[in-house]
Parts: C-alpha cells; sequence; structure tokens
C-alpha cells in the first residue's frame, strides 16, 4: 500500500508537469465544448450530444492509451523503473499508482464530458459508468503496451494503430452501419450506445465493456508473465 | 557480507564474466577496477538481482531493501525537484521527508531542493543520485562509476562523503576505471579484465607484489603488466 500511494503521489506531481500527457486531458474536453456550442447548437442536423460522444469516445480510446504506455514506457527507457523496484515497489504496487493518477485525471475530464453534453441526473451517472468503465479498459490496455515497449517511441508506435482504431472506430460508426456492427464489440463503441438511447439502460453496454477489460486483463497477465517490469 | 563463488555469465554468445568470485566484507569499500565493458557493471546488476547469472551463486547478507544503489543511469524524474525526487523514495521506505532534506545537505545540493532536475549539471545529478542512494541509511552501499565524467572538486566531494559513510559503517562496493581513486579509497581491490578476474587483495599489497610502488602504490602499472593494456 505504501507503494501504491508513493507512486501515486510521484505521478500525480509529474503529471501536473508533463504538458504532452496533460494537453490529452484538456484538449478532447476544449474541443468537444467548442464543436457543440459554435457547430452543433442550433443546427438541426447535427444533435447536440453528438460531439461529446464522439470527443468522448477518442478521448478513451486514444488519450489514455497513450498516456498509460507512455508513461509506463519512460520510466522503463530512463530507468527509473530499476530504482523503484530495488526500493521495493512491487510491478502491481506500480501498475495500481501510475494507473490511479491516470483513472483520476480521467474521470475530472469524463465530468467535463458529461457536462458539456449537458445530460440531465440519470442520464449523468450513466454516462459517467461507462466513460469510467471504458478508461479502466484503455489503461490496462495502455499498461499491456507499455509492457512491451522498450521506450516512448516504441510506445507511440506500437499504441497508434490500436489507438486510431478504438478511438475513431466508433466515429466511423456514426456514418456506416458496417462499420458499427464491427466496431459494436469495443468498450469505446459503448459510450456511443449509452449516450444514443439512454432509456434503453446500461447494462448491455456495461457487460460488453466488463468483458472487453476481462479480455485485456487476460492479455495484460500473458504480457507481464512474459516480459515483467524489468529494464 | 558479499559473496559470489564462481559466476558466469554471457550474452548471447559474448561471455562476460568468467568463474569470477570473491568475497566484500562488513564495513570495506570493496573497489571493482577495470576498463569499460570489463564486466563491473553486469557484477551489480547481479547482485542487486536485476540479472540472473548463467552459473555460480552469490549472496548479500542483507535485504535488498537495505541496499543503496548509484548507476551511471541515474533514473531521476526530470520533471520533478530534487527535494521530490527524494520524497518519492522516503515514501516508499516509510520514512520522514525530513530525512529527504538531510541527504540532500550531505551531498550539499541543500539550496537546490527546489531545483528541477532537468536543470541541473551532471555533477549535481550525481550528487542527487548519491542522496537517494545513502536517504534511508543502507547496509550496502553500491556505486557504479560514482566519480565518472565530474571535475576534480564534485569528485573530491564524492570521496569525502564515502569515506564518512563507511565511517558509520556501511560496506561500500565501488566500479570505477580510475586507479587513483581505488588506490585512496578502497580497503581492497578486484582487477577485472574481459570479465576474468587478473588480480585481487589490498591495493598497497599487490602493488608491492608486483613491484608498483613508486611513491604511491601504481595500480594502473599493475593493470598494465597483468592485462597488457591501459585503462584508457
Amino acid at each position: 500500500m505504501r507503494g501504491v500511494k508513493a507512486i501515486f503521489i510521484k505521478q500525480a506531481k509529474d503529471m501536473t508537469k508533463n504538458f504532452s500527457v496533460l494537453i490529452m486531458f484538456v484538449l478532447f474536453p476544449v474541443v468537444a465544448f467548442g464543436m457543440t456550442h459554435f457547430v452543433a447548437r442550433g443546427n438541426d442536423d447535427i444533435s447536440d450530444t453528438m460531439f461529446t460522444t464522439m470527443m468522448a469516445s477518442i478521448f478513451v480510446g486514444m488519450a489514455l492509451i497513450q498516456s498509460a504506455c507512455t508513461v509506463i514506457a519512460e520510466d522503463r527507457e530512463k530507468k527509473s523503473l530499476r530504482f523503484l523496484v530495488i526500493a521495493g515497489v512491487k510491478p502491481l504496487a506500480y501498475l495500481l499508482g501510475i494507473g490511479g493518477v491516470i483513472l483520476t485525471a480521467s474521470v475530472i475530464s469524463s465530468f467535463a464530458f458529461g457536462y458539456i453534453g449537458g445530460f440531465g441526473q440519470g442520464e449523468f451517472v450513466a454516462f459517467m459508468a461507462v466513460m469510467i468503465s471504458g478508461a479502466v479498459a484503455s489503461i490496462i490496455l495502455g499498461a499491456t503496451i507499455g509492457i512491451y515497449a522498450k521506450n516512448q517511441q516504441a510506445a507511440t508506435g506500437l499504441s497508434m494503430p490500436v489507438a486510431v482504431v478504438l478511438g475513431f472506430g466508433p466515429m466511423v460508426a456514426q456514418f456506416n452501419e458496417r462499420v458499427e456492427s464491427v466496431v459494436g464489440i469495443f468498450y469505446t463503441q459503448q459510450i456511443n450506445v449509452v449516450v444514443n438511447d439512454f432509456s434503453a439502460g446500461i447494462a448491455y453496454p456495461l457487460s460488453v465493456i466488463w468483458i472487453n477489460i476481462a479480455v485485456l486483463t487476460v492479455l495484460f497477465v500473458i504480457a507481464y508473465a512474459r516480459k515483467g517490469l524489468r529494464d | 557480507m558479499i559473496k559470489m563463488n564462481n559466476i558466469v555469465k554471457s550474452f548471447g554468445a559474448q561471455t562476460v564474466l568468467s568463474n569470477v568470485s570473491f568475497e566484500a566484507k562488513q564495513g570495506e569499500i570493496f573497489g571493482l577496477l577495470g576498463r569499460s565493458g570489463a564486466g563491473k557493471t553486469t557484477i551489480i546488476n547481479i547482485l542487486t538481482n536485476q540479472l540472473s547469472p548463467d552459473n555460480g551463486s552469490h549472496r548479500i547478507s542483507v535485504s535488498l531493501h537495505e541496499t543503496g544503489l548509484m548507476l551511471d543511469e541515474d533514473g531521476l524524474y526530470d520533471r520533478l525537484n530534487c527535494l521530490d525526487n527524494l520524497n518519492v523514495f522516503a515514501d516508499i521506505y516509510g520514512i520522514s521527508h525530513k530525512k529527504s532534506s538531510e541527504a540532500l545537505e550531505r551531498v550539499g545540493l541543500g539550496s537546490s531542493a527546489k531545483k528541477a532536475v532537468g536543470q541541473l549539471s551532471k555533477g549535481m545529478r550525481q550528487r542527487l543520485a548519491l542522496a537517494r542512494a545513502i536517504l534511508h541509511n543502507p547496509k550496502v552501499l553500491f556505486l557504479d562509476e560514482p566519480t565518472s565524467g565530474l571535475d576534480p572538486s564534485t569528485a573530491q566531494g564524492i570521496h569525502q562523503l564515502i569515506q564518512g559513510l563507511q565511517k558509520r559503517g556501511t560496506t561500500i562496493f565501488l566500479t570505477t576505471h580510475n586507479m587513483d581513486e581505488a588506490v585512496k579509497l578502497c580497503d581492497h581491490v578486484l582487477l577485472l579484465h574481459k570479465g576474468r578476474i587478473v588480480e585481487q587483495g589490498v591495493p598497497a599489497e599487490i602493488c608491492q607484489r608486483h613491484g608498483a610502488i613508486k611513491t604511491v602504490p601504481d595500480l594502473e602499472a599493475v593493470f598494465i603488466k597483468m592485462t597488457g593494456e591501459g585503462l584508457s
């Protein structure tokens, strides 16, 4: 527990000074706000929540995967992880500390998306539930990529194709039914599913997300067993 | 305190350590000397469980958490300030943040506590890495080329700190390719060349053994005699 707390505090301080990571948590809500207010509002052809769900999906699919994997890859590349492990930090404690900060930041960004979307109270809770569950999935996926990547450059190279599919898939799905049927299995698409029809409830989307989380956890365990966190 | 028995380590077809055996006693400064690529860092990596040997055994009589480590790659967090870098480890060890300030004072970085690590000179980074290594008063301290690339006065400061730590009972295991540093600091040295031990013992005694005493014991002359090669 001491290790988790130490890594959480370290990562929280580091993230406030890491512009390239911090910007991802600010940029997507700002773009959603701008597009919603200046493009969607007053335009009968565009739903008021369209840009919120679009940016929220891209945020969960891209920003969180990128953040998790680059943070881990940087600590490996600079050999910081080696000193933590020798000081007694268990790999799971390290990953919980890093993941905890990214999850906390994503909750703040998700609140911003929820506010911009103008959801009612029940809708807001449903939206937050899928966003937080999606964030958990992305952090696990990002950590898996971070374990495989030797450095930050490799982390970006490995994560980008995955992030593009998961982040932009739901956006393309809004205009193409075939794509929609394919990306329906992705956790990022469930944000669209929930927002498009709040009355249908969140049981089905949440179950899809948690199946994704289960599959990603298995991938993470395999990656960790093979590569560990050694640099 | 620290023991290695017939350690063998290869990376692919290249053997980097061949039957390396030695013992470092409690409270002594044990020096591992050799050129770059001799296998010095590999020995530290094996002793700190970052690498597994292909053959042989090794043992440290304290847990890994009771050791301190300073490597060439310092692993410091560039975006955090000096004090925050040490506080991360103070939190991990469960010791007061006051110890972080004290460690900074000991290495002469007290006035730079709030400075971002990314803005420090190489010498200051070395001193901060040393402060992190001694933060929890380790029983064994591993120092990999602690004064490499430093100006003489900074190196002198680090030498004094190392000698002070020894007086407090810390066992110090240091690697260097600076023979003068080894003669000045070490109670026992091991000369390593291409992964093999070519000589070991008390510096003055091994220089005597090889007729390499001028005004001061000349370990470099011993090294050249044993390997046929200089250090640089």
